[in-house]
């Protein structure tokens, strides 16, 4: 045995496979912050609850509450890996570690395509509340399209030069954009439900309950409100202490959302009670609310929220995505040159040169051709959301294989994946059935292609690198107690 | 650093103590590579508990996970449970240190890197350094100490409280960054009066030869303005002796 760890010592590496990144150097509010701003709270507990109250009605907050539970699934089977390897690739480097390379390569596609899309929504999104807010002002006609395309622009600059600079730098200031954002979501909600509290009733008891088949189908778009969340999975190289903070930054991510979104969820619903139809009937619940309430300032209170979560949630979202396509190129099946980092600024400039403009571009295109914002930042929400649900489906079902690879699976990982998997098939399913006639399912078969012949690829061209894949922050000669290194003579 | 339940034991904690410290211990014993099934089997415990006990060592880097994910070995942070002995040196390595000695007026001091902490193994038998476990407790306001945690991934591990000791002590976080950025960049770590009003100091790192790595640190200490300035002959000296040290440390 000690000859072996002997041997065992003498084969670690000098240098980590994925160095060059700023390791070991975000706080545990850093890594919090990207969570919580990939998964957008602020953004969503206006416009979800309206989407989950269409099937689920008065019982929205039930869906919301099964969603939670679902968010905290995911969030144990993530925990499963981080609390055990630190990653830049998320998802990906995680899967691969459990599944076999092809599998892992179908995450990481799926990875790159819904951060990818999400980036791009929430820069739309960003850009549809600014325009809102300029036209608040005065200063312009709703909805036009140079203000639009310029406002992505803009965005997408400041969010390149943020990511590139550093990643502590771009840590700060989603963590102050969503604090902010946050807060006066919560301040505004406060102030509804408070001013409602004379004539507010409960629901539940003024209209007949949807059965659990409503509930249901809300779950589908409640779950949609938590995408994200897993994003400090990205920063497993860069954070000071990732086997803590990584998992309890992924997990308190899901409860808090939930919170927020069940908060935001029973305001809505008390708040359209009386009204026939309740809050499904509504188009845009939150803003008339408030001015229902005769309080306009809350309405550019709530436009100025949503468009910093928006712009928090593309940055996040941008960080990760490039640290997918980093771990890609470092496992030798994305080009090398997004495995280069920055040697002042340690972040994957190459990798953020490219991909960022390229999510700021799409949106962009989208617009200037004349595509309404609306539809353009659902599609995207769409995409975005098959992609993540790709993902999550695969993690969770690595979950329990990695424990059992590394002999320490235990019976807990088992029945969660066994109860998760089956619930996320049906959810990718009934999610990909609603949206037939829409341009998702054209868009998703493209990108299935586009990823199987990367594949075929990658198979006749590069198959050891394909196997070898799952690069991640491994220990190294000189984390190691070493006594050899201790006797000076 | 690492923020402590001020919440005193009770319930079953003595006893998760107890077993967390007997998991470190069987690491030690069966060496490294052992993996988490070997270790519950060993120690009679819940696989479950060997699980969660195991992740929350390598989470205090205790203990880390070796690259295929099963094996275990000891972390560097372990070395701190051992108080560093001060290494007996070579001869020839003290006839080095004795010939800079000779050559400049100021305190020359060796010390190890070891372990990850500072430990004079020569200090100056003219020129007493300051006491060995202010160097040992406070490494971010010596030279010695200021190169060792220039080479750390993240010096957060190694500082526990940044005192303000003079006017001049760096107790800034950022600026402590920066400066040892600066220090690993240029291979000198330049102390001018901040454990001390008045005395400075000078660090050169002694590399092993073919590792590059960072195994003891060649210090001149003297008045602070004189350390202030450029100093470039007695650095290149430095530099010289540092590198006929090093066949003779690593």
């Amino acid at each position: 045995m000690q000859q072996d760890s002997g041997r065992i010592l003498a084969e670690l590496r000098l240098r980590s496979p994925v160095h060059g990144l700023a390791r070991r150097h975000l706080g545990p509010l850093d890594v919090f912050a990207q969570s919580v701003s990939g998964a957008a709270p602020a953004a969503a507990m206006s416009a979800t609850p309206v989407i989950v109250a269409a099937t689920a009605g008065p019982a929205t907050t039930w869906s919301f509450l099964v969603a939670t539970v679902l968010a905290l699934l995911i969030g144990t089977c993530i925990g499963r890996f981080t609390r055990r390897m630190a990653a830049a690739g998320s998802l990906y480097s995680l899967t691969a570690k459990g599944l076999g390379p092809g599998w892992a390569f179908g995450c990481g596609v799926a990875l790159l395509v819904g951060y990818g899309a999400l980036a791009m929504a929430a820069l739309a999104g960003a850009a549809i509340y600014l325009d809102t807010l300029i036209v608040r002002a005065g200063l312009g006609a709703p909805g036009s399209r140079p203000v639009l395309v310029t406002a992505v622009c803009a965005l997408a600059i400041l969010a390149v030069t943020l990511a590139l600079v550093g990643v502590r730098l771009s840590a700060r200031v989603v963590l102050l954009v969503e604090a902010i954002s946050i807060s006066l979501m919560v301040l505004i909600f406060a102030v509804l439900l408070g001013s409602e509290g004379s004539s507010g009733v409960p629901p539940a008891d003024a209209v007949p309950g949807p059965g659990l088949g409503g509930i249901a189908a809300g779950v589908l778009p409640a779950l949609a409100a938590f995408i994200g969340f897993e994003a400090a999975t990205a920063l497993g190289v860069e954070a000071r202490r990732p086997f803590q903070t990584i998992p309890r930054a992924v997990q308190w991510t899901a409860g808090i959302s939930g919170l927020l979104y069940l908060f935001a969820a029973y305001t809505q619903v008390v708040g359209f009670a009386d009204v026939p139809g309740g809050l499904a009937g509504q188009t845009e619940p939150v803003p008339q609310l408030a001015a229902a309430h005769g309080r306009l300032w809350l309405s550019v209170l709530l436009d100025l929220g949503i468009a910093m979560s928006f712009f928090a949630c593309a940055l996040a979202t941008g960080s990760a995505l490039v640290r997918v396509l980093f771990s890609m190129a470092r496992d030798g099946i994305a080009p090398a040159a997004f495995g280069a980092t920055h040697r002042r600024y340690r972040t994957p400039h190459v990798a953020i040169a490219v991909a960022l403009p390229i999510a700021a571009g799409v949106p962009a295109l989208l617009l200037a051709l004349g595509m309404p914002a609306g539809r353009v930042l659902s599609e995207l929400l769409t995409v975005a959301t098959v992609g993540y649900l790709v993902a999550y489906l695969l993690v969770c079902l690595a979950a329990p294989l990695f424990l059992r690879r590394i002999g320490e699976l235990t019976t807990p990982p088992v029945v969660v994946t066994a109860v998760i998997v089956p619930i996320l098939l049906v959810v990718l399913i009934a999610f990909v059935v609603s949206s037939l006639g829409r341009p998702l399912p054209i868009v998703a078969g493209l990108l299935v292609v586009v990823g199987a012949v990367w594949l075929v690829w990658l198979r006749l061209r590069r198959p050891d690198r394909l196997a070898g894949i799952g690069a991640y922050d491994e220990t190294v000669a000189a984390d190691v107690f070493d006594e050899r290194q201790v006797g000076i003579r | 650093m690492t923020s402590l339940d001020p919440a005193p034991l009770s319930g079953r904690q003595p006893r998760a103590v107890r077993s967390a410290l007997a998991v470190l211990e069987e690491v030690v014993a069966s060496g490294s590579g052992v993996t988490a099934k070997e270790i519950s089997a060993a120690l009679k415990l819940p696989q479950a508990t060997t699980y969660r006990l195991l992740n929350l060592l390598v989470a205090e880097e205790y203990l880390v996970r070796l690259p295929d994910l099963r094996g275990f070995a000891l972390g560097r942070r372990a070395a701190r449970l051992s108080p560093a002995v001060a290494p007996a040196l070579s001869t020839a390595a003290r006839t080095v240190v004795d010939h800079l000695r000779g050559m400049v007026r100021w305190g020359v001091h060796l010390a190890s890197f070891s372990a990850g902490q500072v430990t004079l193994i020569d200090p100056d038998p003219d020129h007493p350094p300051s006491d060995g476990h202010v160097l040992a407790r406070y490494p971010q306001v010596t030279a010695l100490g200021k190169l060792l945690l220039a080479e750390q991934p993240d010096w957060r591990a190694l500082v526990r409280d940044l005192r303000r000791f003079t006017e001049f002590t760096v107790t800034s976080g950022a600026e402590l960054s920066a400066q040892l950025d600066g220090i690993a960049e240029a291979g000198l770590a330049r102390q001018c009066g901040e454990l001390r009003a008045d005395r400075g100091c000078l660090a050169v790192p002694v590399r092993g030869p073919g590792t590059g790595m960072l195994v003891a640190g060649l210090a001149l200490c003297g008045p602070a303005h004189r350390v202030a300035e450029s100093n470039e002959e007695l650095i290149g000296l430095m530099r010289d002796h540092a590198e006929r040290l090093a066949p003779l440390l690593a």
